[in-house]
């Protein structure tokens, strides 16, 4: 693996190469290595839209090498929460990182001007970048992937889109076609420093060393991807075939949280995007399995025969955010607001929390259209949705500039806070399960349905039965065991095709000499890494909230018990031992 | 028996995993990168999920060959190419004459990447893209619409 890191400081437009072979001996890769790396160049307590706030770029000893380590780790100091931001993102930067000879960019410091940072095996070019600030994100892949700069074989494009540029706190980052590092405002932090655009590539490779150990390991992976079944429905249906399975189970988020199924969600269903959006499945690079489910959206904008296509992503999550949590269940109205967030570059799940917040806060009296330019909100209308991004994508009033900065800034602001559905600062993800899906986005490092899955214990739950304190168990266990698939890094829905043999041999093969027991320490000290920083950011255990409203109502395990919540989060500290 | 080439039959079913080069970047080698690959998979610039899939059609009289100043590049029964790279000057002729673009170059040694047409990148496909295919010369036209 390579054992480079590349330090990039804007404040100077200069860089340098550092080897790190002993802390990529120790961290291994992705998240802990990122890990360690903030606490080396992060400050805490400083200003997350500051020049010190780094940002840093990981990728694991799997990357580019086994099939589906597709991922890129992205660490920073999260303006969204104020405290670890985490997020991460497919495409094919893993493979330009590695093309380029790294195994993590640090990025410090901030521009004066706009740039793009034109990175290959040797050297960074900054490219002023005026002529793209207030381009859209997808505008500006398409002009740099145009540009014939520096870097030979494939290159991968990392960018920001108008909103990065206004540094909402839930600015995402978009990555080639439409993959994002969607959560906790990296979008906002690169905003911050100036950066519109990263373009890298290059040529490094290594050379495999055991071709017999390798072939008989990769193969095995491959063929689990490929013909074992395990992951053939996140290429079928995607994710989105999870929006009929939630709303089954009485789990599906709608209007805010308020009830957990949704009289739409045929409508809105995976496979009615599939049987008649879908236009066609592609995927990361290395990934054979193609999640990434574009759809195809035919609009009439002349009264004869003018029309236009675009294509768009869609999954589970985006579906909820902007679908049944805003009571939307035309999948054509879906499909047009995810290519305004598309271009603008928002985290879809924070907007469509925020918005639903929005609509709930104007129907409950706590605004009034002063505040919003005269729009009256209500839930379902996609249209009058389409004209509150507009508003915020220009900025023109107060109340839009706040909207860009989450439910929670909002509720602080306006009221509301009942209904704000933010766990640590960050939106809910579409889960309305129960009491582990709850603890996890409170508890967890990133405050993600990604940290633990507390989702799919809830599910298990139904069907079998386990005490609170073995669902805090396994929800710890869960969050402990993704240190490791997070810095490798894999796919997440490949975790069932790395277990954890598997793992192992890879390690041997591709890291070093180690066992599961080298393992199980090493995602105690990366977990318990992550949660002394976010206490030094000044989070604490012991301060929960959970919203009042979810308290009221009905999730796929019963009510939910505040002072359960409040159980499960003392216990879940406990297991994390610090 | 007609010999057996990479023929790109299904291009639109092309998800862009990039698998088929890494398969023959480690086969021939054992290279983990696409940059060592027989064939190039690319996305069409402002045209998301369309891929440009250029692979080595193994020709009857291959312009490659006949274009190569010294004599490095030859082609066998199988329609494999074979560089003699000691003879090669790395002028890039060869892949320039080819107008399909189904030959690679490699960046790192300056050198043409010829296809042994040994079917490593079908085999490592998962959307039944590429295959080895035995042609017949009234298929030939059918096949170079496929190639794109």
């Amino acid at each position: 693996m390579w054992t480079k890191i590349l330090e990039i400081d804007l404040t100077h437009k200069s860089f340098r190469i550092l080897e790190e072979q002993e802390l990529f001996h120790q961290a291994m890769g992705g998240t802990a290595l990122a890990t360690h790396l903030l606490e080396r160049y992060a400050d805490p307590t400083g200003d997350p839209l500051g020049p010190d706030n780094p940002v840093i770029l990981a990728i694991g000893p799997f990357s580019n090498i086994l099939p589906i380590a597709t991922k890129t780790t992205a660490l920073f100091k999260s303006p969204h929460t104020g405290e670890l931001g985490e997020s991460h993102a497919g495409g094919r930067l893993a493979m330009a990182i590695y093309n380029a000879g790294f195994g993590a960019l640090v990025i410090r410091g901030a521009s004066s001007d706009p740039v793009v940072l034109d990175i290959d095996e040797n050297q960074v070019v900054f490219h002023s970048a005026r002529a793209l600030w207030g381009q859209s994100a997808s505008a500006t892949e398409r002009i740099l992937r145009a540009r014939d700069w520096a870097q030979s074989g494939k290159k991968s494009i990392l960018r920001i889109g108008p909103a990065g540029e206004r540094l909402s706190t839930y600015a995402c980052a978009t990555v080639d076609t439409q993959r994002h590092f969607g959560r906790l405002g990296l979008g906002a932090v690169l905003g911050s420093k100036k950066v519109k655009a990263l373009v890298i590539g290059g040529n490094k490779y290594q050379k495999i060393s055991d071709k017999k150990r390798f072939k008989s390991l990769y193969d095995s992976i491959y063929e689990a991807v490929v013909s074992s079944g395990v992951m053939h429905k996140y290429h079928d249906l995607g994710t989105a075939g999870n929006i009929l399975k939630l709303n089954q189970n009485l789990g599906l988020p709608t209007r805010n949280f308020n009830q957990p199924w949704f009289e739409g969600a045929d409508k809105i269903s995976g496979e009615a995007f599939g049987d008649r959006y879908l236009s066609q499945q592609i995927a990361c690079a290395h990934c054979q399995c193609g999640c990434i489910h574009l759809a195809t959206l035919r609009e009439q904008f002349h009264e004869e025969h003018g029309f236009k296509t675009f294509q768009v992503s869609y999954d589970f999550e985006l579906i909820y955010a902007l679908g049944s949590n805003l009571s939307i269940d035309s999948p054509d109205d879906i499909l047009r607001l995810l290519h305004k967030v598309e271009k603008e570059g928002w985290d879809a799940m924070s907007l469509g929390v925020t918005l639903a917040w929005a609509t709930e806060a104007f129907l409950s009296g706590l605004l009034d259209t002063t505040q919003t330019n005269g729009i009256i909100l209500h839930f379902g209308d996609a249209d009058t949705y389409l004209k509150v991004l507009d508003q915020m994508a220009r900025q023109t009033t107060d109340f839009y500039r706040d909207l860009e900065k989450g439910a929670a800034f909002c509720a602080a602001r306006y009221g509301g806070r009942d209904f704000a559905i933010t766990f640590g600062g960050n939106e809910g993800a579409g889960y309305m399960t129960g009491e582990n899906t709850f603890t996890d986005w409170l508890m967890g490092p990133r405050h993600s349905h990604l940290d633990g899955a507390g989702y799919a214990i809830d599910l298990e739950c139904l069907t079998s039965d386990f005490s609170l304190e073995e669902q805090v168990k396994k929800l710890v266990a869960e969050t402990r065991f993704r240190m490791l698939l997070n810095s490798l890094v894999i796919c997440l829905f490949a975790r069932s095709v790395y277990l954890e043999e598997v793992i192992l041999e890879g390690l041997n093969l591709l890291w070093r000499p180690c066992s599961s027991a080298d393992l199980e320490i090493f995602n105690q000290e990366t977990l318990q890494r992550k949660y002394a920083f976010k206490m030094k950011c000044g989070w604490q255990p012991n301060l929960i909230e959970v919203p009042e409203k979810l308290s009221r109502v009905i999730t796929s395990t019963g009510k939910v018990d505040p002072e359960s919540i409040k159980k499960r989060a003392a216990l879940y500290w406990q297991e994390v031992g610090l | 028996m007609m010999k057996k080439h990479l023929t790109v039959i299904a291009r639109d079913q092309c998800i862009g995993c990039l698998s088929c080069m890494f398969a023959c970047s480690r086969t021939w080698h054992e290279a983990l990168t696409t940059s060592k690959a027989a064939l190039k998979i690319r996305s069409y610039i402002g045209s998301e999920g369309n891929f440009s899939i250029r692979v080595c059609k193994a020709c009857e009289e291959p312009e490659c060959v006949a274009a190569c100043p010294t004599g490095a590049l030859s082609q066998k029964k199988n329609g494999a190419l074979q560089l003699d790279a000691e003879k090669c000057v790395s002028c890039k002729i060869c892949v320039e004459s080819c107008l399909i673009g189904g030959l690679a170059w490699d960046e790192e040694f300056a050198k043409p990447l010829p296809c042994f047409q040994c079917g490593a990148c079908v085999r490592y496909c998962p959307n039944q893209v590429l295959a080895m295919t035995r042609m017949q010369p009234e298929n030939a036209k059918e096949e170079t619409d496929n190639v794109d």
